[in-house]
């Protein structure tokens, strides 16, 4: 397989594909050495054992197929055999994603190990890791497992705070060592193109008055992101928050529900409304930012302060470190996130995302951070979620 | 009419040198990686987003189509020869190709699976050129409690899986639902029977359970039996040629799953899976001689393989015109296009229409060019099973490790599969059949998220089953056919 007509942002974009990590983890521990030199064996054995001549011709076909599943995995992986084959633990940082690849965690932390080394500013090779699982559990119990390191990283955001409050894990975010949020990301609220409702006030009104006739569907379940915005807006506007009726859809068609009928309002993030917008099937009653945002279609979505509920949502993103990780180490991602954050290269990222720039040293988002956890736990306790 | 100017330009795309070439390769990668057993549809699309990047969006999008048809298309060879279902939607070829491949008839097997394949891809694709504008709303138009009604039809399917004792094949079926409520739950984020195990909260998964149940037991019984001597005979590989009374039988249900499956294909989250199991038991209830399917018939062959890749074209639909994936797999497909700075959605038709049509164009092409590579090297796969036993045996243990690591890179994924190869062995051994566990786990998850969803939509009234049109005759649907074989029985009762 060759590289050409490939430019270099893939690789690391790309670099901890899929095969290549099939590839890697059983090549360190010697999982396929270890099959091949058994198959072979047993196909020797049985050359000898049965005479078969072209049982020879098996063997050829057995180690081509092998060849090409781990061609497969070295196809995506030339360039990295130096990433992975110098791995020096002091040097090399492992950034975490406790997702799947795709998702708003993964791009986060993809986007900034490429920024970190096209724009020069950390020279050491940069690793992401997907480890997916029960909203970022098992991503946050593998981190802390790694007590005190300096080379680990992970990309965190409001789950950190609200799975661990649901009883999800037994790690929150004061397990570990907050360095540094760079983004923000807000969330809206979607009704059909031809629903009775024009802002979020006429919503709510309706809410008020009648509870039961309005569903609101989301993607995670109730405690987490799409309900609690959702519940943090409405409880400003005075709904009773007991009363909301939430569907959680997790394969992701909630937008299908809001469209055929089944539910009312829609809540997810901005990004995911835009090209419904702008084919005319859904409205946006009201987004959770402080103040409008900029670019095509999203500068249209009102914020629900402009309409007189004091209340907003942010989707921070940032990165943490394992607990206990060294202070000088903690200065020194700081000041790098720091850099990340006002380079050029990361901010025409934030533009083709639609993110926004908020940066928070580690002194500052720790005490953002408390006050979030209180919000959050707040709000569970009032819907009997909390734990 | 635009939309006639947009399949022009559609052809223009598709037919071009590079538009050939690029559905050539997608297909080509597609099948070979599809055919290894444990690897689906989702791997091989993973494996080749890395090298669309800096593409061109349209041929890269037509190569990335033709890799997950071409996968699917591929899928049926593992399950056919070794019962290694790699993809959900492959389970219920399982069913018939493997007894079918047992009996020496491999090569005939491979034949049917790929030439139902072409016809539900092709017949599909020309719905969905016709119709896909006008199909983005049948895409929208199920509602939870027609989605409960939906995945109540295909567990019907239950008692037409079992072969022997139907009481076997319920509790097969009840351990399958009790394993899918393993994890969070998604309507309340409650853990469920996960024991306080990290690695449990996300459930397990479905390559878990298909190749542990499948292909792992098939392997101990391979190896417990090893001194038998119908080794030898497994290893004929039979006459490719398919007679005419075989053709004939393959028609009808080719034909009628060309339009059901492309339909199921149409709903997010049905898809080819429910696509095929849905297609399995109609044929079955159609057949005047349902006692042959599980035993390696051709109706049973035929019917799946042809209702899952028309499910894939129909897939494309709420993923093209409205930008909703509706499944693991359409969802990284979505990916794909939005790596490549293609937003699909409601203005793709009009903003993009080459992307558009070029993709659907480049189907006919890509289903032809599958059965041209497919029928001539179905000698060739078919030696797979000429491979002498302990090494086939351990090929399939490793692909099937490959297969499960590959889902999150998690070794606790591991001894799962472990745990499920020798439950699904002990169910061998005391003859309790295991579709119906996997089918009720794949339907089991959705219909009670759908349940619940409805229940919470009305306030807690069941009438909101009863007032959905589309809900309510799925339901008689699904209770005429979960009654009709009891009736039969009592009433064969009274004529002895």
């Amino acid at each position: 397989m060759t590289r050409v007509g490939v430019s270099p942002s893939f690789r690391e974009q790309y670099e901890q594909n899929v095969f290549f990590y099939l590839f890697n983890h059983y090549f360190e521990n010697g999982y396929i050495l270890k099959v091949l030199n058994y198959s072979y064996k047993q196909a020797i054995i049985f050359r000898f054992h049965k005479g078969d001549k072209i049982m020879r011709k098996y063997v050829a076909f057995l180690l081509i197929a092998i060849l090409i599943s781990v061609l497969a995995a070295c196809s995506s992986d030339e360039a990295n055999s130096d990433a992975s084959g110098d791995w020096e633990p002091d040097k090399s940082i492992e950034m975490v994603a406790p997702a799947g690849a795709g998702g708003g965690w993964d791009t986060t932390a993809r986007m900034a190990a490429k920024v970190f080394k096209e724009a020069g500013i950390i020279e050491e090779d940069i690793g992401v890791i997907n480890k997916p699982g029960g909203g970022g559990a098992v991503g946050w119990a593998y981190i802390a497992g790694h007590e005190g390191s300096n080379n680990h990283l992970f990309v965190a955001s409001p789950p950190i705070i609200l799975v661990p409050l649901n009883g999800q894990s037994e790690y929150s975010y004061d397990d570990f060592t907050p360095i540094a949020n760079v983004i923000a990301d807000y969330g809206a609220f979607a009704v059909r193109a031809d629903a009775p409702w024009d802002d979020l006030n006429d919503l709510f009104e309706d809410m008020k008055a009648d509870p039961e006739s309005i569903s609101v569907v989301g993607t995670s379940s109730p405690g987490s992101m799409d309900h609690i915005q959702f519940v943090q807006i409405a409880k400003a506007a005075g709904v009773d928050v007991t009363k909301i009726k939430y569907v959680t859809d997790p394969d992701g068609v909630g937008l299908t529900q809001l469209l055929n009928g089944s539910v009312e309002v829609f809540s997810t993030g901005v990004a995911e409304t835009v090209e419904q917008v702008k084919a005319g099937t859904i409205k946006v009653l009201g987004i959770t930012a402080e103040e409008r945002l900029s670019g095509e279609v999203l500068e249209d979505f009102p914020t629900a302060i402009e309409q007189g509920i004091d209340a907003s949502f942010v989707n921070w993103r940032g990165f943490f470190g394992p607990p206990n990780m060294d202070e000088a180490a903690v200065k020194y991602y700081e000041a790098k996130f720091k850099e990340l954050s006002d380079s050029e290269e990361f901010s025409a990222i934030r533009d083709q995302y639609g993110w926004d720039e908020m940066f928070m040293g580690s002194e500052d988002y720790k005490t953002f951070l408390d006050e979030q956890n209180e919000t959050v736990q707040t709000l569970l306790d009032e819907l009997g979620l909390g734990q | 009419m635009g939309s006639i100017e947009g399949i022009l330009a559609g052809f223009q795309v598709a037919l071009s040198l590079e538009g050939i070439m690029f559905v050539l390769i997608g297909v080509l990668v597609g099948t070979f990686i599809g055919m290894l057993p444990g690897l689906g549809p989702i791997s091989a699309i993973a494996v080749m987003i890395p090298i669309t990047f800096g593409m061109d969006p349209t041929p890269a999008l037509v190569m990335m189509a033709g890799v997950y048809y071409g996968a699917i298309f591929g899928g049926s060879t593992s399950s056919i020869l070794l019962n290694a279902p790699g993809v959900s939607g492959t389970v219920a070829t399982a069913l018939d190709g493997y007894p079918m491949a047992q009996q020496g008839k491999a090569g005939k097997a491979l034949a049917i699976a790929a030439i139902s394949s072409f016809v539900g891809g092709t017949v599909s694709v020309v719905l969905l050129m016709l119709f896909a504008p006008l199909l983005s709303s049948v895409a929208i138009s199920f509602d939870p409690p027609a989605y409960f009604a939906l995945m109540f039809l295909g567990l019907t399917a239950i008692t037409s899986l079992s072969e022997g004792s139907t009481i076997k094949a319920l509790i097969s079926a009840v351990v399958g639902f009790m394993v899918v409520t393993i994890g969070i739950d998604p309507q309340t984020g409650t853990q469920r029977f996960t024991f306080g195990n990290v690695n449990l909260l996300e459930g397990v998964d479905f390559l878990v359970i298909a190749l542990g149940l499948f292909a792992l037991a098939e392997v101990c019984t391979l190896i417990i039996n090893r001194k038998d001597l119908s080794f030898d005979n497994k290893q004929k590989l039979g006459s490719l040629k398919i007679t005419k009374d075989e053709f004939k039988e393959m028609r009808g249900p080719m034909t009628r799953q060309s339009f059901l499956g492309f339909l199921l294909g149409v709903l997010p989250g049905a898809g080819a899976t429910i696509a095929s199991f849905i297609g399995y038991i109609t044929e079955k209830r159609l057949s005047k001689n349902p006692e042959e399917f599980g035993k390696g018939s051709v109706k049973g062959l035929a019917a799946p393989e042809t209702a899952n890749n028309a499910a894939t074209s129909g897939a494309f639909v709420p993923l093209l015109s409205l930008g909703i994936p509706g499944s693991g797999t359409t969802a990284v497909m979505l990916g794909a296009f939005l790596v490549l700075n293609v937003q699909p959605g409601p203005l793709l038709m009009t903003d993009r229409p080459e992307i558009f049509w070029g993709i659907i164009a480049s189907m006919y092409i890509g289903n032809v060019f599958l059965l041209i590579l497919n029928l001539p090297l179905i000698p060739y796969i078919s030696k797979i099973l000429k491979i002498p036993r302990p090494l086939l045996i351990s090929l399939v243990i490793m692909f099937s490790i490959i297969g499960v690591y590959a889902i999150s890179f998690n070794t606790f994924d591991l001894y799962m599969l472990l745990l499920f190869g020798v439950i699904g062995f002990l169910m061998r051994l005391f003859s309790f059949p295991a579709p119906p566990f996997i089918l009720a786990f794949i339907l089991g998850g959705m219909m009670e998220q759908a349940f619940r969803q409805s229940l919470t939509i009305s306030n807690g009234s069941y009438m909101i089953f009863v007032e959905s049109p589309i809900a309510i005759s799925l339901l008689i649907i699904g209770l005429l056919s979960f009654l009709f074989p009891i009736i039969g029985h009592f009433r064969r009762k009274k004529e002895v």
